[in-house]
């Protein structure tokens, strides 16, 4: 064994990424912290003000409906996104002609700005002139399609539906690593020992694929309640204000001259996100 | 029953392709209907191939500065990605000094914030520093929001390497920090291509900081791009946005289909480390 050394140019090579870092991520975030307990317009001297942002955003009606948007969302999009990622895997784990290929085309809705993705779909949704209300009106049928990014619940359903359409690929992709990290012995061994296909999912496939699920559940969780391409190109927040959500908001008062109360809002997020993400890395806990 | 359930199996997968590709589809037949065309009129599903609509899409969205602007921005962030986080990661993998592991504790911790919380007040930052509308802060914000997850990587994958290889260059009298660029960047590739591929397609179509930080038209990326336009005819003249948008696909289809192949390999062997 060589000793190495104390000193020399190794012993800075965690330096340039910890600075970068350092002025970038945490010097904002403490000064956010910081400007949250101010009035302060981005341009003009701040006054300190206490936790005034914190009650004027639980009292602001815009608001907590962004946070019921937000929650709405993520409670439906989170585990639709990992179920059916899921259900794609397995169907994809098996051998079979151009399973490569097929892989691929699955995952490649993931790869497009989130952002086209929602002027796709708002020209395939649109009432009276998008394609999908010409197609249905081929068989006479154009009244199945109603004016659903108008109303607040069909517009969130619709939202978290091409949320899960674009990212279910990268969940699959995961779960595909995962599944192929586990030995055909183990299989083999529990079909010897005459168990069902349901059982072997079920006592070895699922507890193996933890650090999968693990991953998968914290980076849904994470993403769908800070979601916010798809939420500007497709309703841009409207009917309204209704489908606006938190990270909108954000940008929103923080153009809107309000950069104090943008900043106190970001941390009010934060704390949406970390608690769900804790409680599910505490669940999913691999117990060896 | 077995032939059933391979039939079925065949089925459900042909379905889900269909269902993941005929938004595309119906995008480039949108493209290529002339300004004139409504849907019924007509076969719906073949387009009048109707080419000026690109033309005059290209020249209207200025999309091809976007496409440049969203390059560079990727391969400088790209760049400083690996460099810094292959640096970090060795470190914090070899030599376990107490900064080290801070280091590692603070990425480790701050993996799970998102972006959007950092954004306004770093948005104060850059523009006491200039930093605004430049592609090199915008690369700087992507590199710094990738970093703790590409460092976590690039540390597992450092960790299961044996320090062999390096000790027998040090031997011949190379120093730690030059082993690293000689002989263990060389062999991290498989976790290149993962921290390539976790975050270039990311970087290429970040919106929610690009609306902070580049609202210059000619600093503009793809997605802001793009949303201008799409603001500017206010919902209209469909063809131009659906050609812009082709456009603007093209070049990550490209990407993706050189990548295709080392993306199953590259996330087995970095993101299922952790």
């Amino acid at each position: 064994m060589i000793k190495v050394k104390k000193m020399g140019l190794h012993t800075f090579m965690a330096v340039p990424a910890f600075l970068l870092f350092a002025l970038f991520f945490i010097y904002p975030l403490t000064k956010g912290v910081q400007m949250s307990l101010t009035d302060w317009d981005g341009l003009s001297p701040s006054k300190f003000i206490g936790f005034q942002n914190f009650i004027n955003f639980f009292s602001d009606d815009r608001a907590m409906s962004d946070i019921k948007t937000t929650i709405l969302f993520a409670i439906f999009s989170a585990p639709l996104l990992n179920i059916i990622g899921l259900i794609y895997a397995l169907l994809m784990n098996g051998e079979f002609k151009g399973k490569g290929f097929a892989r691929g085309i699955i995952y490649l809705p993931a790869i497009i700005s989130p952002l086209i993705m929602g002027y796709i779909w708002y020209f395939l949704l649109q009432p009276e002139r998008g394609f999908l209300y010409h197609a249905l009106d081929l068989f006479g049928k154009s009244s199945l399609l109603g004016n659903w990014m108008g109303q607040y619940s069909s517009a969130v359903m619709v939202l978290v539906i091409v949320n899960v359409w674009q990212y279910a690929g990268m969940t699959m992709v995961i779960y595909l690593a995962g599944l192929q990290s586990i030995s055909e012995e183990l299989y083999e061994s529990a079909r010897i020992d005459g168990a069902g296909t349901w059982q072997i999912f079920r006592y070895v496939t699922l507890p193996l694929l933890m650090p999968s699920i693990r991953i998968n559940i914290v980076t849904n969780i994470i993403g769908s309640l800070s979601v916010f391409d798809i939420v500007m190109s497709l309703t841009g927040g409207g009917p309204g204000y209704s489908t606006e959500t938190l990270s909108i908001y954000i940008m929103r008062m923080c153009y809107g001259s309000k950069t104090g109360y943008s900043t106190a809002v970001a941390l009010i997020l934060f704390v949406i996100i970390l608690i769900p993400v804790t409680a599910s890395m505490r669940l999913t806990k691999s117990k060896d | 029953m077995r032939t059933l359930l391979k039939t079925f199996k065949i089925f459900a997968v042909l379905i889900i392709c269909g269902v993941c590709l005929i938004p595309f589809y119906i995008l480039t037949v949108l493209s290529l209907n002339t300004p004139q065309r409504v849907f019924y009129q007509g076969n719906m599903f073949v387009p009048d191939f109707y080419l000026p609509n690109y033309i005059e899409a290209w020249h209207q969205s200025q999309i091809g500065t976007a496409i440049i602007n969203s390059a560079v921005i990727t391969v400088f962030s790209l760049l400083i990605i690996l460099a810094l986080g292959g640096m970090a990661g060795y470190a914090i993998a070899r030599f376990a000094g107490r900064f080290n592991r801070m280091v590692f504790a603070v990425f480790l911790g701050c993996m799970m914030i998102p972006g959007i919380i950092n954004t306004v007040p770093l948005y104060t930052l850059m523009r006491q520093i200039n930093a605004i509308n430049t592609l090199w802060g915008m690369s700087l914000v992507c590199a710094t929001l990738a970093l703790p997850a590409a460092t976590f990587i690039f540390t597992g994958f450092i960790r299961s390497l044996p320090k062999e290889i390096e000790e027998s260059a040090i031997i011949d009298g190379c120093s730690w920090f030059s082993a690293f660029w000689r002989i263990t960047f060389p062999l991290l590739k498989p976790c290149i291509s993962a921290v390539v591929i976790l975050n270039g397609f990311g970087i290429w179509n970040n919106y929610a900081q690009a609306v902070f930080f580049l609202q210059d038209r000619k600093k503009q990326n793809i997605p802001q791009a793009m949303s201008v336009f799409f603001q500017q005819f206010a919902g209209a003249k469909w063809h131009l946005m659906a050609a812009t948008a082709v456009i603007a696909v093209i070049p990550v289809v490209i990407a993706f289909l050189f990548l295709q192949k080392q993306l199953m390999k590259g996330l087995t062997a970095g993101a299922l480390k952790g």
